[in-house]
């Protein structure tokens, strides 16, 4: 690794934590613009009990003081304060018991989507306008155009409800099995019709005829030369896919009752849990940021010629 | 490639096999699925506001009186904790004073004895200013509550060492005076804010968050928690009424979703569930029939007008009337307009029973009667009539009174002057749904009525603010008194949407009231609403002969329904399914449901 490179992420890392800090200041101030507090129910709580929880919780400051009070605390000591829904809990806590359980469910599906598209893409590509080809092409249309909540439903109704072979809850055992495969097939085509095209393209190139003509092994020329350069847009499809994932799975566990993050994300929206939805947008935002920073370095290591500049 | 196949199918079997083998091996089992809601906000007795929160409580702590079923199936309220349920001696100056003993034996899921003091000390914990708790005033009968409440401008409270008018003369004797008697006092003792909590548990105050700290003194204890997920709770076997216990282990899945609460139900994973898709409803029914349950519930649907809001048109003339009770008749009319028989049938669709009065079914009334059976004139039930044969005549007779006071063209037979009006309500496909025919009816005679929805907060705010012209609304009662259903309407009531006494109205001396047929020497003409409506809460509250006070309820329901600003619809139900294979269930009127009684049979 040169120094130019170094240099780079230096400035990407910098360039993201702007972009957290820019997250957190929007976030927090658009939050309490919103009317509707955290402490409103249906049932009006007396005005001394309202009172008497603002100030335990710091919201009876002005918002420009109680915003400079949460940076600090979160620069630090990574405290991002207690939930005001669910009484008793540390934010971090509830994202992390959240983060657990989707990053599971995300990797997997992730690291499903990647296997098989870039299988299925490859294949594809090999066996051009043969009938496998015609057939993945059909099949991954299919998954690119259907939303995950149709394909997500008729799971449910097909092997939870007809079939009973499979739990249709995320709390049980074998309960993430329908939600991973649901969150997976959208990139899944998205890579395999990426893959497809792009090794299409790499096979028509030069030097893959000048490694025919000099008699390299097919399975040489696949491996070794093909593959390697036909990912390219499949790594940077990479941060997308996990953007994808991580907003995907909002659906996904609300549909599976899976007790991921994506679930606390929209209860706690509507529920005005301010530290909690500081909580989770700053950790969701840094999580893209940090996986598109990723997904340029990879960029570079596949391919030395980019240059970043 | 066949063998790859047959390799597929042998999994596949055995899979199958097992997953029905689980279920069939054992004839009965003592362990039952619920999913009442997602993850609840608390279980500690005292913070809790949530009926899904209140059913786990009720099977975690034991209060000094409970619900349970008779043996006719009737619901009754026992003593739990106390030996007995004792009548109320009344001290000279009115305040009545209760004396409780605590049954023999009762002991903390750690092993420690359920003292008096313990229910002393929770009483005051929970109606402390300092806990900021949302059903503290649930304790606003007892004696000292306001010292006990009362905050400074800067949230701190006034008097940190006033406590409750409760007492533990020894370890098994509670001593409680309130300041007037009521008649729900034994249903506030099964109230999960009433109920025990230690002091050394509740110090820290993530207690209730885990099961390693949460000791309760219930029929079960808190056996495992994943957030999120799932509760578990199992039989605890020192609770002094263990032997009456028949299901060992509860599990609550933590889901808020009601499709996917229903895949879990259609495929017998989960045997309870406490909420159904609106828009399958219709279906259930007929392919449910037995399973799927409709159950009253205290509280009402309504539409709520802005009383601020001004409906007349500018070009009139009213020469001396009072423009007030033109508005009162203009939205008295309005409210006659809406076929609640459509609406119950139609749209909700849930077995609700169409409201002809804002006190809703399931209250009762002095003698034992249903109050809203009473409510209304002389010899009606309601305001208006909801039989579905008196719409029509309700529908021209509202035309006519409209007719008084707006344009109408006989031509077209619509309004022509009518101010367009916008219809508040918070995003629900159901709420969706009623706005849209409210307006279609209105349309159809010529007053234009647009739909706004808000996210539920910023809803909840708007209405309060009174940033409104009319409004969805709806109120659920916390225990059989139709005060619950009156007191939330005086000037200063947090719940006082309708902004009576506020704004522009503060100055309003429209409204009469007049007592002296009761024995009080209250006579107001021509008064504000805090002059009026005010002092008749204040009177109710402190009064202590029962059917004057029942009495002076449906003077209070009169007074609030004549301003027109309450239009309700529907008396609400609580829809849940249940499989066929558990016995012993039973809900209360508050929605909380039962389960230690239960058995499944497969």
């Amino acid at each position: 690794m040169n120094s130019k490179t170094v240099l780079y992420i230096v400035k990407r890392i910098a360039l993201a934590i702007l972009t957290v800090w820019v997250v957190i200041t929007v976030t927090f101030f658009v939050m309490h613009a919103v009317p509707g507090g955290p402490f409103m129910g249906e049932k009006a709580i007396s005005p001394g009990a309202l009172k008497a929880l603002e100030a335990k919780y710091g919201m009876d400051k002005p918002v420009w003081q109680q915003y400079l009070t949460y940076l600090k605390d979160i620069v630090t000591k990574f405290d991002f304060g207690p939930s005001l829904k669910q009484r008793g809990r540390e934010v971090i806590d509830v994202i992390f018991d959240g983060l657990k359980v989707s990053a599971k469910l995300g990797l997997i599906a992730a690291a499903m989507a990647l296997v098989t598209g870039v299988v299925l893409g490859a294949v594809a590509a090999l066996r051009r306008n043969k009938f496998i080809d015609k057939l993945i092409m059909v099949v991954t249309t299919a998954f690119v155009s259907l939303p995950s909540f149709i394909i997500g439903m008729i799971f449910l109704i097909v092997f939870v409800i007809s079939l009973k072979v499979l739990p249709g809850n995320g709390a049980t055992a074998g309960g993430l099995i329908l939600p991973v495969i649901t969150l997976s097939l959208y990139p899944m085509a998205y890579i395999t019709r990426l893959m497809r095209s792009s090794m299409l393209d790499v096979l028509g190139q030069d030097y893959i005829r000048t490694a025919k003509a000099k008699g390299v092994a097919k399975w040489k020329i696949i491996f070794g030369h093909a593959m390697k350069n036909s990912l390219i847009p499949v790594i940077t499809y990479f941060g997308p896919m996990i953007a994808y994932i991580v907003t995907g799975s909002i659906v996904v566990e609300q549909l599976f009752a899976v007790p991921g993050i994506g679930r606390t994300f929209v209860s706690c929206i509507i529920n005005r849990d301010y530290p909690m939805i500081m909580g989770t947008t700053i950790i969701l935002a840094t999580l893209v940021v940090i996986m598109n920073l990723v997904s340029d370095i990879l960029y570079k290591v596949v391919d030395p010629r980019i240059n970043f500049d | 490639m066949k063998k790859v196949l047959a390799l597929l199918l042998v999994v596949v079997m055995s899979v199958a096999v097992c997953v029905s083998c689980g279920k069939t091996d054992s004839s009965e089992k003592s362990e039952i699925n619920v999913c009442l809601a997602s993850e609840p906000d608390t279980i500690d007795p005292a913070l809790n506001s949530a009926v899904d929160g209140a059913t786990l409580i009720a099977h975690l702590f034991s209060g000094l009186s409970k619900w349970a079923q008779d043996d006719a199936g009737k619901l009754v309220i026992v003593a739990d904790a106390a030996t007995e349920l004792p009548a109320p001696v009344e001290n000279d100056d009115g305040p009545v004073t209760y004396t409780y003993t605590l049954k023999d034996g009762l002991k903390w899921s750690d092993g420690q004895d359920v003292k008096a003091s313990d229910f002393v000390f929770a009483w005051n914990r929970a109606a402390s200013a300092a806990l900021g708790a949302d059903y503290g005033y649930m304790f606003d009968v007892v004696k000292g509550y306001d010292e006990v409440s009362a905050v400074d401008d800067d949230g701190n409270p006034v008097n940190p060492d006033a406590k409750l008018a409760v007492e533990a003369t020894d370890d098994k004797t509670i001593v409680v005076t309130l300041s007037t008697n009521v008649s729900y006092w034994n249903e506030l003792l099964a109230f999960p804010t009433y109920f025990p909590v230690r002091e050394d548990v509740v110090a820290s105050e993530n207690w209730a968050t885990d099961p390693s700290t949460y000791v309760s003194n219930g029929a079960y204890k808190l056996s495992s928690w994943d957030h999120n997920s799932l509760i578990v709770l199992e039989k605890n076997e020192t609770y002094v009424d263990a032997a009456e216990i028949k299901m060992d282990k509860i599990n609550f899945y933590l889901s808020d979703d009601a499709n996917n609460m229903l895949a879990n139900f259609k495929s017998g994973d989960w045997q309870l569930i406490d909420d159904v898709p609106t828009n399958e409803i219709a279906s259930l029914k007929t392919e449910y029939p037995d399973e799927f349950k409709i159950a009253g519930q205290i509280g009402t649907y309504y539409v709520c007008w802005n009383i601020n809001e001004d409906i007349l048109p500018d070009t009139l003339e009213l020469g001396d009337k009072d423009p007030e009770e033109a508005r009162e008749e203009i939205r008295n009319a309005i409210s006659l307009l809406f076929d609640r028989n459509h609406i119950v049938n139609d749209i909700a669709q849930g077995g609700q029973v169409p409201a002809s009065s804002f006190v809703a079914m399931g209250l009762t009334d002095a003698d034992g009667s249903e109050f809203y059976k009473n409510a209304g004139p002389e010899g009606t039930v309601g305001y208006y009539s909801v039989e579905e044969s008196a719409y029509e005549d309700n529908f021209n007779a509202a035309v006519e009174t409209l007719k008084n006071y707006y344009t109408f063209n006989e031509q077209d037979q619509k309004f022509i002057d009518f101010p367009t009006m916008t219809y508040l309500y918070n995003t629900s496909e159901g709420h969706k749904a009623i706005g849209e025919y409210l307006q279609s009816v209105l349309a159809g005679i010529g007053i234009t009525m647009n739909l706004e929805n808000q996210e539920w907060a910023t809803f909840l705010n708007t209405r309060k603010e009174g940033n409104y012209s009319i409004a969805r609304n709806g109120w659920l009662a916390d225990y059989n008194d139709p005060i619950s259903f009156l007191d939330m309407w005086t000037t200063v009531s947090g719940n006082n949407d309708v902004q009576f006494g506020k704004g522009a109205a503060a100055d309003l001396k429209h409204y009469s009231l007049d007592l002296t047929e009761y024995g009080y020497d209250t006579k107001v003409e021509n008064g504000t609403w805090a002059e009026t409506y005010d002092v008749l809460i204040s009177t109710i509250k402190t009064c202590s002969d029962t059917a004057v006070r029942y009495k002076l309820m449906h003077v209070a329901e009169d007074m609030l329904m004549a301003t027109g600003c309450i239009c309700p619809l529907y008396f609400y139900t609580d829809l849940y399914m249940i499989d066929d294979s558990v016995q012993g269930f039973f809900s209360n009127p508050l929605g909380y449901k039962y389960f230690m009684y239960t058995t499944v049979s497969k």
